[in-house]
């Protein structure tokens, strides 16, 4: 990491510092609810203000290890940080339950993570359980009003960023300077799995973003609302887009805003063309048939 | 390191067309294919376009196809094929299951 | 194709797509959208040399299950493992989509008759997750298709079939999870890291990858019967999966929603239970944990038949 001297991979919970309003955050608790401070040791939750607002934080801990789930450290979220994670979340709408939209709580993701627990224990119980359960937490909390808003800070890698990141309303990057990794995959080992040259792909990442590594490939695909150029903009960025996301709702326009807002982007700055092409040729053919199925 | 597209032009001595106005068969696994057969009026001439990763065996898929056109008295058809490395065995293989497949009474699309 | 009859008596394991999709619906009601003929293959794949298919791996459509429509998306796993590009993700996302929409619409006509008229999503996986030669968009493609799972909920059900060859792995291994109901055979296997990953992480001497006794019983259907994590285990007939699906599509929302592993916090809270159960018991293989719910013998459980296997293996108690 010599080259990036001023990464912030490893440094979840220096980011929520950067973040909030000094000496505001409130670990472990959301609304009435409280964790067990030894639960789920590599997700750092809580509730804190930003900018006066209160909020509540899901971040990554890449320095904290799990006694009990040996495989789970340096920021791979664990069954027992995926739970952790979606109870905040649910705790987080409990607690506005009876508010006006306007006026749901901001959930603010800081995301550093290289991967989802892959071990035996985890594939018992049922990982695959513990990311989705955040997952479907998350949307909807988003589709209940709470404006969620994800900050790649270090690592957001494969399936550990669609758990923690992908969900979100608006989703920020720090820019490829702070060392910033977005993908499923370097081209490493996309060459090594797929027999493909590594100079050819390399190459053709230039011109094709579908596969190429990095933030910025990530921007054209839609995948990256905004990328921040330094830290020290996280806290303004971060506050500009919970507004926004208000905004958005507050108009209905859920659509824009998500996974699916973000397949719009990504056809709008040329990064994936095809996939909305295919959804409506779909539409229009079921068109033909339709009265068969509604009518039955 | 791109696909590779083959064409190639057929013509029987006494051509049938299909049944249906079009069929597929087959999946693009590795060492297999997939066929679309549709039916067209090419003056009773055959149109193959062959999409394949492999290189350098034109020949080889004309001869297959050849056989298949001649075997099987196909005309006023246009072929569509995508392949992973199938062999020419599989090759022909599935070309006779694709026209049985579009011979298929009752089903017509 | 064979005839919807012949199918039926058929072995889903060995079928193709296109099989299952067309007999796990009613006969003859089946219409596939965005089929081959449309030709609507991966812009990306070409690029990189890679082999393309019509319907780039997955047949999407509609049929019928009395009254039901029910949208079915069937991966097919010959072509590139079954993964997910930009493509089939946008055909997978599609497919919920409309079956949403035309629920909306159901209503809306026959509001007197919608239980018996309510769409159903059918997902049969074969996948191993995203494709890697158009990674960021299959990646994209999975968040879509949680989003469009949360607008289905309380409307109508999604239901995931996994009995083929690939199993669903990867980033598919939590969207399976993220369904209603799941339907396996015994040859199904859901899961997030596979086997070779696992291995990988934790050294030989704890997992090894080519013990495929081992594998299955870790992430296969019968453990995943035992955990509650697979609503109906059935035998390898497509019409087992069929008359499975006839079930499902008459139950009512609310037992749809009460056959759920994760989405509500007090699912979350159960399993919560059982990850500190986990933690607590360090199991070493999936066999301690059946002993644990109370399966004295669990050593007999893999060799059992299905029907053997239903009538004595213990599950979870849920709650």
């Amino acid at each position: 990491m010599d080259e990036f001297d001023n990464t912030m991979i490893g440094r979840g919970r220096d980011a929520i510092g950067m973040i909030i309003d000094p000496k505001t955050f409130q670990e472990n608790s959301v609304g009435d609810y409280s964790f067990d401070p030894e639960y789920g040791p590599c997700a750092a939750v809580g509730t804190a203000k930003l900018q006066g607002r209160c909020i509540t934080v899901i971040a990554n801990d890449a320095q904290a290890f799990n006694d009990r789930f040996p495989v789970v450290f340096g920021g791979i979220i664990g069954m027992e940080e995926a739970y952790k994670m979606a109870m905040t979340v649910y705790k987080s709408m409990e607690a506005d339950k009876d508010k006006p939209m306007a006026e749901k709580r901001p959930i603010v993701l800081i995301v550093d993570t290289p991967g989802n627990g892959p071990g035996k224990m985890e594939e018992i119980a049922g990982m695959n359980k513990a990311t989705g359960g955040y997952q479907l937490a998350l949307a909807e909390a988003r589709k209940a009003g709470h404006p969620i808003i994800a900050c790649v800070i270090g690592r957001a890698i494969s399936g550990a960023f669609l758990c923690h990141g992908l969900q979100a309303d608006h989703i920020l990057a720090l820019s490829k300077d702070y060392g910033t990794m977005i993908h499923v995959m370097p081209i490493t080992s996309i060459s090594r799995i797929t027999k493909m040259d590594i100079e050819k792909l390399e190459a053709l990442s230039t011109s094709n973003p579908v596969f190429a590594a990095g933030v910025d490939f990530f921007y054209k695909l839609g995948g990256v609302e905004e990328v921040i150029n330094t830290v020290d903009d996280m806290r303004e960025i971060i506050s500009k887009h919970i507004n926004e996301v208000y905004a958005i709702k507050a108009a209905g326009k859920f659509d824009r805003l998500g996974p699916w807002g973000r397949g719009l982007l990504g056809e709008e700055r040329g990064g994936r063309i095809v996939r909305l092409k295919a959804m409506g040729k779909m539409d229009g053919e079921f068109e033909t048939v339709a009265d068969q199925y509604i009518n039955a | 390191m791109a696909l590779q597209t083959l064409e190639f032009e057929f013509q029987d001595a006494a051509p049938k067309t299909i049944e249906k106005e079009w069929s597929h068969l087959g999946v693009t696994g590795s060492g297999d294919l997939e066929v679309l057969m549709e039916k067209k009026d090419l003056a009773g001439k055959v149109k193959v376009k062959v999409v394949t990763p492999v290189i350098g065996f034109d020949t080889v898929w004309q001869k297959m196809l050849q056989k298949f056109v001649s075997d099987c008295h196909v005309g006023n058809v246009s072929i569509e094929i995508n392949d992973d490395n199938a062999t020419p065995i599989v090759v022909y293989m599935r070309l006779r299951q694709a026209l049985a497949e579009a011979n298929e009474k009752g089903a017509e699309k | 194709m064979k005839s919807w009859k012949e199918l039926s008596g058929a072995s889903f394991f060995n079928a193709t797509a296109r099989e299952r999709a067309v007999g796990m619906v009613d006969e003859d009601s089946f219409t596939e959208l965005l089929g081959p003929h449309d030709r609507f293959t991966s812009p990306h794949l070409p690029v990189l040399g890679t082999a393309v298919e019509f319907d780039d791996g997955m047949v999407t459509g509609v049929g019928r299950i009395g009254k039901h429509p029910v949208f079915v998306i069937s991966m097919e796993g010959k072509f590139i493992g079954g993964s997910i590009g930009e493509v089939n993700g946008g055909k997978m996302v599609g497919t919920i989509r409309l079956a949403e929409k035309v629920a909306v619409r159901i209503k809306k006509k026959h509001p007197d008759e919608y239980e018996q008229r309510r769409p159903m999503v059918v997902i049969s996986f074969e996948t191993g997750g995203v494709r890697l030669h158009e990674a960021n968009a299959g990646l994209l493609a999975h968040a879509e298709v949680m989003d469009a799972f949360q607008d289905c909920r309380r409307k109508l059900p999604v239901v995931c079939v996994v009995g083929s060859k690939v199993g669903c792995f990867g980033g598919m291994g939590f969207v399976a999870a993220a369904t209603d109901v799941i339907i396996m055979n015994e040859q199904g296997r859901i899961g997030l890291t596979g086997p070779e990953v696992i291995e990988q992480e934790m050294g030989k001497e704890e997992f090894d990858a080519s013990d495929k006794a081992l594998v299955y019983r870790t992430t296969g259907a019968k453990q995943k019967y035992i955990m509650q994590d697979c609503n109906y285990l059935v035998e390898d007939t497509i019409e087992a999966f069929y008359l499975a699906l006839a079930e499902v599509a008459d139950k009512t929302l609310d037992e749809i929603e009460g056959m759920r592993r994760i989405g509500s916090v007090k699912l979350i809270e159960e399993q919560m239970d059982i990850v500190k159960l986990v933690g607590d018991m360090q199991p070493k293989d999936a066999m301690d944990m059946w002993k644990y719910y109370g399966n004295a013998k669990p050593e007999i459980l893999p060799e059992l038949s299905i029907r053997e296997f239903l009538q004595v293996a213990k599950r979870r108690v849920r709650g």
